[in-house]
């Protein structure tokens, strides 16, 4: 299982390059419906919950989870990060690391 | 107390480095302080934010040598991460630290001494699985297995942390690889589009771009002209940029002012300041 155990961070516009790979998120949830979310991360990301999130209206959650075909997210695990979060700092750090990506994500990904 | 004893073991390995304090320190030390053979490296220490991917790469030339991240020996290291999984034995707590760049395992010994009074006191942050937290500690390589043995490990409470950490250990990474940003060159070669000097590879603080013409050109003659390690004569480099002495001796001045350069066998011989 070493495949999964980097889980690249990505913003929206980096969806598609990642499909059926498991992606680390962090955004700020704007809709819930039930089984459903839709999550601000640079643009909307619909997520798949899984039964332990508990997503809360206006929070910033951080997602682990695969990207679907439809680039929807399917939630492995997530983490309240809690409304107090600078998202220019994240944009920062998915810059960072698609440009130095050998201390972070290796050449391959 | 064995003090007396290390406090010896000390004086005899450090010389002249102050033995009896860092006897002290090593005495009260974490665990992770080894008994003798290593307190040379003392000097050097450094504590860098890395990620779990630069720890799981890090080279070891030899068995026993330093692990080594970006050919720079990085004996302490400092990460954020996430608590995969908790495993308490009886001498140790293993914790395993997922950042998202890979996974490690960190290993924290119990202090029998004070191990019952931490787990009495409910006021502090546990750390649980799924949790954030920074740790600091000293990386271990076993065959080709590395994991951290660490001094402390703090529960994040601003998730900025998090982010902040990963753009710590970039730049620290750029900084060892590249060299200090251009940005950190004051009025850099862009502005002069002056290609040519941004290429010159002085790599020391300052830069270039704060000095005279004058002080430039003298450095970058004394950059690029072949010499021994006395350097140049300042007659020397008016000659060979048909520069008058008078400027060249105030561009000296301006150069050994801003310790770029330094004297050799006379006050008027100068050789860059390679770092």
């Amino acid at each position: 299982m070493s495949v999964t155990e980097a889980t690249p961070r990505i913003t929206a516009q980096y969806l598609e390059n990642y499909t059926h790979q498991t992606v680390r998120i962090l955004g700020k949830v704007t809709q819930l419906r039930g089984e459903q979310a839709v999550v601000d991360c640079g643009g909307p990301i619909t997520v798949i919950l899984n039964r332990e999130a508990h997503f809360i209206q206006n929070h910033f959650f951080e997602v682990v989870g695969k990207v679907q075909q439809d680039l929807g997210v399917r939630v492995f695990a997530s983490t309240d990060f809690g409304t107090d979060i600078d998202f220019k700092a994240y944009e920062a750090v998915v810059n960072a690391t698609h440009q130095c990506k050998e201390i972070f994500y290796g050449d391959s990904a | 107390m064995d003090y007396g004893y290390s406090a010896q073991y000390s004086t005899t390995s450090y010389g002249a480095q102050g033995g009896a304090g860092g006897g002290g320190f090593l005495n009260q030390g974490s665990q992770e302080s080894p008994a003798g053979g290593k307190q040379n490296q003392y000097g050097k220490d450094t504590l860098r934010p890395v990620t779990i991917k630069q720890i799981l790469d890090a080279q070891q030339p030899h068995p026993d040598a330093e692990l080594k991240i970006d050919g720079t020996e990085a004996s302490h290291v400092t990460f954020v991460g996430q608590i995969r999984n908790v495993s308490t034995q009886a001498t140790n707590i293993t914790y395993k630290f997922d950042d998202g760049t890979g996974t490690v395992e960190v290993k924290q010994w119990i202090d029998a001494d004070a191990g019952n009074a931490m787990e009495m006191d409910d006021s502090k942050p546990k750390l649980v699985e799924n949790t954030y937290a920074r740790v600091w500690g000293r990386m271990k390589a076993f065959n080709t297995r590395r994991h951290v043995g660490s001094h402390a490990i703090r529960p994040i409470a601003n998730m900025n942390e998090v982010q902040c950490h990963l753009l710590e250990a970039t730049v620290a990474h750029l900084h060892i690889t590249r060299g200090p940003p251009e940005s950190a060159r004051p009025q850099g070669a862009t502005i002069n589009g002056d290609v040519a000097q941004r290429n010159a590879g002085y790599a020391g603080t300052g830069g270039l771009g704060s000095l005279s013409p004058h002080a430039r050109r003298i450095m970058q003659c004394l950059q690029t002209v072949e010499q021994s390690n006395e350097g140049l004569h300042m007659h020397d480099i008016a000659q060979r940029l048909q520069m008058d002495m008078a400027d060249v001796g105030k561009g000296g001045d301006e150069l050994l002012a801003q310790g770029m350069i330094y004297t050799t066998v006379d006050d008027n011989t100068w050789a860059p300041l390679i770092l």
